[in-house]
């Protein structure tokens, strides 16, 4: 089912905040049409580790990333490598849907338009409306694209998210607990919106639910203390995890 | 092997639970299996009766701890070794539980016994094999729940010293028949007594194999040592025609 090529590898990430050591010597391969997910406790890493993989952490001032990163063999942080580019191909999701204060069709039309993707209107209208239905979005909005995108459900609105960020073609998804917001039925839709992405994309995936993790992930990695302790296939992970702080962590003996 | 305790604490008291509903499960299969061996050596109908009827209980037990275990996945959603314990309660209990059913059969063909042509020391040389399973049974249950897996790899081991018993009183049955045509009924009820006996080694072997798909993650895949029953039927039936001639 999943692929066994790697489309991103980290080598030796280490992250600090100031004085902070936040992550500490990652190594991983980040697998193509693969949904790999992070987990472990709160402050462990998961986000730090997730920001470095389309250079977030750019923007955090006192953040300071060392090692390197690879998408598909070329390093990401390469002087010549334009992060605005680099977003349109490792897209991001975040925890809380945060559509811009447009119409339906803009929040979606923006990233390919201010990439240059689409040559005229009709081009645009296309990539907006696959992108909505690949985020099992467009039957509930075809009808209002140009009602604010800020006035569906907390559901609708991270599909919407979920559909701006697919719009620029990404070949992997980040998503940082994309459904922590959501109730069970629009959690469900998600995960499976995440399961048929994987068809076309890496996608990555922070979750604070380790039934989620075990739900959608063929990869799981487990991070602790800034260390990324243990990596593996998720059924292996859950089964059988080798780690005794992995094995802690999954069976709900340390937070 | 977890020792830690769970951070919700009701986890550890239902798997506590399953896992002494089990071990309740095992005194009773073991407490069938001794009295149904002394009501065949005794002579014992009353005796038997009550291992007949006791059996009973232990396939409510078996029952119990199936909807408990199910119960447990739906609510707590064991993973790793938590889900490892669910797994191997669940499977253990079934093998306790046709433990039982071979002591309640044990108890049927004695109370047909108590009206047969009885066969010199048949019936103690039985017990014995039932008290050497009966110990072999207790250590598997010792292993499982001391999560102590050499001491299982020990059981595993000793289950050909069951096997090996059984080997001798088939031949010994073989024996009496082939001299005397009057045993033959008596000692088939006493070979199946006797084959019983020895699958019970059979499912304390496969608790003992729990025991280490609980500590090391997998069943152990190396074949154990097997004194076989068709290699002692064999041979056995090779030394028939010599009797004849
Ligand atoms: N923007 C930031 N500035 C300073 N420190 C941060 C920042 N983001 C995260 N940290 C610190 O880095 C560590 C890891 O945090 P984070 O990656 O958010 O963990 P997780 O996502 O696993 O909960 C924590 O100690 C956190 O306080
Ligand atoms: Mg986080």
């Amino acid at each position: 089912m999943s692929s066994e090529t790697s489309k991103m590898s980290a080598q030796g990430v280490q992250v600090y905040y100031g004085a902070n050591h936040a992550l500490k010597d990652v190594n991983v391969e980040i697998l193509d049409k693969t949904v790999t997910a992070f987990i472990g406790p709160s402050g462990c890493g998961k986000s730090t580790f997730l920001r470095c993989l389309n250079r977030m952490n750019d923007t955090v001032a006192s953040a300071r990333v060392l090692g390197t990163i690879l998408l598909e063999g070329e390093d990401i942080y390469d002087k010549r490598v334009d992060p605005v580019t680099l977003r349109a191909k490792v897209g991001m999701v975040f925890q809380k849907p945060n559509p811009f204060p447009k119409s339906i069709y803009e929040n979606v039309a923006y990233g390919p338009r201010i990439h240059g993707l689409t040559r005229n209107k009709a081009e645009l209208d296309e990539v907006v409306e696959q992108s909505l239905r690949k985020a099992a979005l467009w039957n509930e909005v075809k009808d209002r694209l140009d009602a604010p995108g800020t006035g569906l459900s907390g559901g609708q609105q991270q599909r919407l998210c979920i559909a701006r960020a697919i719009a620029t073609s990404p070949e992997v998804l980040l998503m940082d607990e994309p459904c922590s917001a959501l109730d069970p039925i629009a959690t469900a839709q998600v995960e499976e919106l995440i399961d048929e992405l994987r068809s076309q994309f890496s996608v990555v995936i922070v979750t604070h639910s380790m039934q989620q993790a075990a739900r959608v992930s063929q990869r799981t990695a487990f991070f602790h203390l800034g260390n990324l302790v243990e990596y593996g296939e998720t059924g292996q992970i859950f089964t059988n995890p080798r780690d005794p702080r992995t094995e802690s962590y999954i069976t709900g003996r340390i937070g | 092997m977890q020792t830690e305790k769970h951070i919700v604490s009701a986890f550890d008291r239902d798997l506590e639970g399953v896992q002494a509903t089990l071990m309740k499960m095992g005194g009773l299969v073991e407490a069938a299996i001794l009295d149904a061996a002394l009501a065949l050596e005794t002579r014992d109908a009353e005796l038997a009766g009550r291992v007949r009827a006791g059996d009973a209980a232990i396939d409510a037990l078996e029952e119990q701890v199936q909807t408990e275990c199910a119960r447990l996945i739906a609510l707590r959603g064991p993973t790793a070794s938590d889900l490892r314990t669910v797994l191997s309660v669940m499977r253990c209990a079934a093998n306790l539980e046709r433990c039982g059913d071979y002591a309640k059969n044990l108890a049927k063909r004695s109370l047909v016994l108590n009206g047969m042509m009885p066969i010199e020391g048949a019936p103690g040389s039985i017990r014995r094999m039932a008290r050497a399973v009966v110990m072999l049974l207790k250590d598997a249950l010792d292993a499982y729940i001391a999560r102590d897996s050499v001491k299982a790899q020990d059981v595993r081991q000793r289950d050909r010293e069951i096997d090996q018993m059984y080997n001798g009183l088939f031949r010994e049955f073989l024996t009496h028949m082939l001299e005397d045509p009057r045993t033959i009924t008596p000692a088939m009820h006493l070979h199946f007594i006797a084959k019983n006996i020895e699958r019970v080694g059979d499912h304390a072997t496969g608790i003992a194999e729990q025991v280490i798909y609980l500590v090391e993650g997998r069943i152990p895949d190396e074949e154990r040592p097997k004194a076989s029953g068709v290699a002692a039927l064999t041979e056995a039936s090779q030394t028939a025609p010599r009797s004849e001639s």
